[in-house]
């Protein structure tokens, strides 16, 4: 079942939704039973009752021994809300070869959805954003809603740069609802900016992970001889010899990510490097680990 | 190495048009997108870095392209030394002539030789000839530097005549199937009288070198000889002093007047000594008389005797040897027609006036032939007897198969009987030139033909001209010598083997009614050699030249039949092999002395051989004559001689062909490349 997680395979699937019931479908098929992903009425724990609490999971029982009023509560029935920013600037669509950066981030994002809203039935939202938000859609599970976010990810064409710090700003103002939040971009920023743009989500509740998205040629580069460079979002152009490609870029690339990696763990939320040609699973995988330590 | 064409070097300017394309010419990139230049710098590469070649390989043959068309074009060579030499094929005649026996003549050419072959260089080829009487291949083509040097050693000196004009003759039909260039080194005296008559024989062919070696210097010697001996074969009386004599011409070659002593040796005794007085460089004659000698053969030799002025610059060449047969005279059997009796007389009195004959007619008719033994004559006539006695015929028929000889003259009889006797044809129509013109004449004689054999015929044809024909009987000439035709194209007379033997055919008679030959005086002279070329005792002794042919049995004869020969060299070794004795046409007699021969058909003959007296003048050629004949324009034949060898050892090998060859492959190789680079690769679905 590795196969259907290729990128290079996944390159190939049209429609999103059939790409991701793929994805996900192979990725569960390949899962471990584990205590910590079942989907059964397996208990949980009890809570005791607090005024509001549907009075449905109240367990009676209990109540009429003891006379006191506890919520029954299982694994299969906890909820959580994936809310996924998508970066949709020019950036992503750099390639190297199939996939583009940006149809990675739409398989991973529809992987996720797919995941959250059929599997999970988690509320899953999403929000488009370059150098300001482009599009949102509420994190919901009513019926429709993954056909929803499944358009949003195809309106999302990438245009314009990337600014974290203008449309962050309002992120707070559309992420009421504790859940997770998962930025997917290539972070081309400086890390400081980043985590500081960030950050203020992880504050409301929200377990946050950054999805670094990367092509094995930004992190890698293959140049045989100087060749001139141009910006894909400011069309800058700057003429670059091969021996600084193979030590000095590297080298910064290689502290980009180290350091964003550090300083969002710092700052308390989760960092996953993802390259093109690397399979779907890591970023599932992510997904569920942190839907489990949230609940 | 060395360039033809040295200005096309500047077309390797040309160089500069792929290192322009390679090297120079600016390059073109395309802009690569990036996602951010967050992590760049700008870069650029100094100069030689930056501009580092591209398509090394591709380079590589570009600029071999254009280096090895220019190089092609100025016609690049080298000179090879030791390749050249090789090539050469080193052709080392030594004249081996009777003249090399002056002096020190043959070891000095000898020696020259074997230095010659010394010095040449081990892989190329050689090959040794001897230029005597005739020329004597005696190796291939070889590098073998003992066969080569063997064969020089083997050769001696011989008793033949050379000619340079054979030796013209051989390198011009060498050439034509040895396609290497020869350089012909000839080691001799260069004898004037070995030149051809015509010098266009001598000139050797464009790819031959001719290095010519002369042994002789200086003036030549005086020399004496006995140039010619003038004594009969064959002699029955030695008292008859017509016959009984023997006369000489005593020969000086660039000598003084001198007086010198002559002896007649019959069978290795003097005889007989007389002083001569021979002018300077000139002849005298001297005779012996009465020439008394014993039956059978006698070996006999007219020698010049050192005496007290001693011997001249060739020994060799003062004597001259002849062979005189005494025998009883020999019997011809005349057979006639019992109507012709002139034939008979006409032909006796020819018989008997001839100098040398020693024959006696014994005239008989045809009818009364029948009991006749022919092979008890020396020789057959049959005068217009066409009709023989068939046991007599077949008796002739014998004879002349075991190597009788018969003449035929048809006479009037002929018109009535169409077949001739022996002959083997018929009489296909009588010419009646008294009835119809009056007379035909002689129009053609072979003069070469033994019995017609004159040496200088006079303008009336040899005497020929007056002879009137009045009868002569047409016969068909198949298979037969036509020695003398009339005419109108009638042959007269005409030679057919038969056997061991052969049958003159005289298609008139011998009398004077069918036509007036008995009555010129060339009749005389006609029936002496008809008489000893039928009777064979030309050919049985007396004097021959070196390198002449001596025919041992007929042409006709098949091997096996006929017995075989055996011949005696003066050396007392038999020359030829035991196959060879049975299936021998002929023999040359390359040694000067006495030839012992026994023929096919049973007969002995022992026959002098003297060296060509050409041989005995020892004058060399003159030197711009030798000069024109090697082609060298400058300096004597020494120099040329000397500087020859150095001159040939280094030739221009032209590459141009194989640097063009390599440009080819460099160019196919470049467009191959090329297309490799340029060419758009097929997209994978």
């Amino acid at each position: 079942m590795q196969r259907f997680l290729d990128p290079e395979v996944l390159a190939g699937i049209s429609s999103l939704d059939l790409l991701a019931k793929t994805v996900v479908d192979g990725f569960v098929a390949g899962l471990h039973r584990s205590p910590d992903f079942g989907f059964s009425q397996e208990f949980a724990e009890y809570r005791a009752y607090t005024p509001g609490d549907d009075l449905r999971h109240v367990d009676w029982n209990l109540f009429a021994r003891t006379e006191r009023c506890y919520l029954k509560r299982y694994r299969g029935e906890t909820n959580s809300q994936l809310t996924v920013l998508l970066d949709a600037s020019n950036s992503m669509q750099f390639t190297s070869g199939p996939p583009m950066k940006m149809d990675y981030a739409r398989f991973i994002a529809a992987s996720l959805f797919y995941l959250a809203i059929r599997n999970q039935r988690d509320a899953a939202g999403l929000i488009v954003f370059d150098d300001e938000v482009r599009d949102y859609i509420r994190p919901s599970t009513r019926p429709g809603q993954l056909a929803r976010l499944f358009a949003g990810l195809e309106r999302a064409e990438p245009r314009a740069r990337t600014d974290f710090a203008k449309p962050l700003r309002h992120f707070q103002n559309f992420l009421h609802r504790r859940g997770i939040a998962i930025v997917i971009s290539d972070f081309y920023e400086s890390p400081e900016t980043i985590v500081h743009t960030i950050a203020p989500l992880r504050f409301q509740g929200n377990e946050v992970v950054l999805f670094h998205i990367l092509d094995p040629q930004e992190i890698r580069p293959a140049m045989k001889g100087p060749a001139i460079l141009i910006d894909l979002e400011t069309d800058q152009k700057i003429e670059v010899v091969p021996d600084y490609m193979k030590t000095t870029y590297r080298v910064k690339v290689d502290a980009h990510i180290e350091e964003l990696r550090s300083r969002t763990l710092a700052a308390g939320m989760d960092y996953q490097l993802l390259v093109t040609d690397q399979p779907l699973d890591t970023a599932l995988r992510e997904y569920l680990t942190l839907r489990q330590e949230g609940n | 190495m060395g360039f033809l064409s040295p200005w096309f070097l500047g077309g390797l300017a040309a160089l500069g048009v792929p290192v322009f394309v390679h090297l120079l010419r600016k390059h073109v990139t395309t802009p690569r997108p990036v996602s951010s230049l967050m992590f760049f710098e700008r870069g650029t590469q100094s100069s030689t870095r930056h501009r580092r070649l591209r398509y090394l390989l591709l380079f590589a043959l570009r600029f071999a392209l254009v280096l090895l068309a220019v190089v092609a074009f100025a016609n690049p060579f080298v000179r090879r030394a030791s390749a050249d030499a090789n090539a050469r094929l080193l052709l080392i005649v030594v004249d081996n002539s009777f003249s090399m026996r002056a002096g020190t003549r043959f070891a000095d050419a000898k020696q020259q030789a074997l230095a010659t072959l010394a010095a040449k260089p081990p892989a190329q080829k050689a090959q040794i000839m001897a230029l005597g009487g005739q020329l004597e291949v005696l190796t291939q083509p070889t590098a073998d530097e003992s066969q080569l040097h063997a064969a020089l050693q083997s050769v001696e000196p011989g008793d033949g005549h050379a000619n340079f004009g054979e030796l013209g003759r051989y390198l011009r039909t060498m050439t034509e199937t040895v396609r290497s260039p020869i350089d012909l080194h000839l080691f001799g005296d260069m004898q004037r009288t070995a030149m051809p008559a015509n010098f266009a024989d001598m000139v050797m062919p464009a790819s031959v070198k001719l290095v010519l070696h002369p042994v002789a210097q200086g003036a030549a010697p005086p020399n004496w000889t006995v140039e010619s001996v003038n004594a009969p074969a064959e002699l029955s009386d030695p008292k008859d002093p017509r016959r009984s004599h023997v006369q000489a011409v005593i020969a000086g070659f660039g000598t003084p007047a001198a007086t010198k002593p002559v002896s007649l040796v019959v069978n290795g005794k003097a005889i007989a000594t007389k002083k001569v007085d021979i002018p300077a460089n000139g002849r005298a004659t001297v005779e012996f008389a009465p020439l008394d000698v014993a039956y059978g053969f006698n070996r006999c030799e007219v020698r010049i005797d050192s005496g007290n002025g001693g011997s001249d610059a060739l020994p060799a060449d003062d004597a001259s040897v002849f062979t005189v047969r005494r025998s009883d005279p020999e019997r011809v059997l005349f057979v006639h027609a019992a109507n012709d009796t002139r034939s008979a007389l006409y032909f006796g009195a020819a018989l008997d006036s001839a100098a040398h004959a020693s024959f006696v007619l014994q005239s008989v008719a045809a009818e009364q032939a029948t009991d006749l033994d022919p092979s008890k004559f020396a020789f057959v006539v049959l005068s217009d007897a066409t009709a023989l006695p068939s046991i007599f015929e077949h008796a002739l028929e014998a004879y002349v198969a075991k190597g009788g000889n018969v003449l035929i003259a048809l006479g009037t009889s002929a018109a009535h009987r169409e077949r001739i006797p022996l002959w083997g044809g018929d009489a296909r129509d009588l010419h009646d030139y008294a009835r119809d013109e009056g007379a035909a004449t002689v129009g053609q004689v072979d003069f070469s033909y033994p019995a017609l054999e004159q040496a200088q015929p006079g303008r009336d044809n040899g005497g020929w001209a007056a002879v009137k024909v009045f009868y002569a009987t047409a016969v068909d000439p198949a298979q037969a010598r036509v020695a003398a035709r009339l005419a109108d194209g009638t042959p007269l007379l005409l030679e057919k083997q038969v056997g061991e033997g052969r049958i003159l055919l005289l298609t008139s008679g011998l009398d004077n009614l069918t036509n007036d030959l008995p009555l010129h005086p060339v009749f005389v002279a006609f029936v002496d050699r008809t008489a000893r070329y039928l009777s064979g005792s030309e050919q049985r002794s007396g004097a021959r030249l070196v390198d002449s042919f001596v025919q041992l049995r007929a042409a006709t004869a098949s091997a096996g039949v006929a017995g075989s020969v055996e011949v005696i060299d003066p050396d007392g070794r038999r020359p030829l092999s035991l196959s060879e004795a049975r299936s021998a046409q002929s023999v040359r007699l390359t040694r000067a002395g006495f030839y012992q021969i026994h023929f096919a058909n049973g007969r002995d003959a022992v026959i002098g051989v003297n060296p060509d007296r050409r041989e005995s003048d020892l004058e060399s050629m003159a030197p711009d004559l030798l000069q024109l004949w090697s082609g060298s324009s400058a300096g004597g034949t020494e120099q040329t001689a000397s500087s020859a060898p150095d001159q040939s050892k280094y030739r221009n090998v032209n590459l141009w062909w194989y640097v063009m060859l390599l440009a080819l492959i460099a160019a196919v190789a470049e467009t191959a490349l090329a297309s490799g680079y340029m060419g758009t690769q097929r997209e994978e679905v």
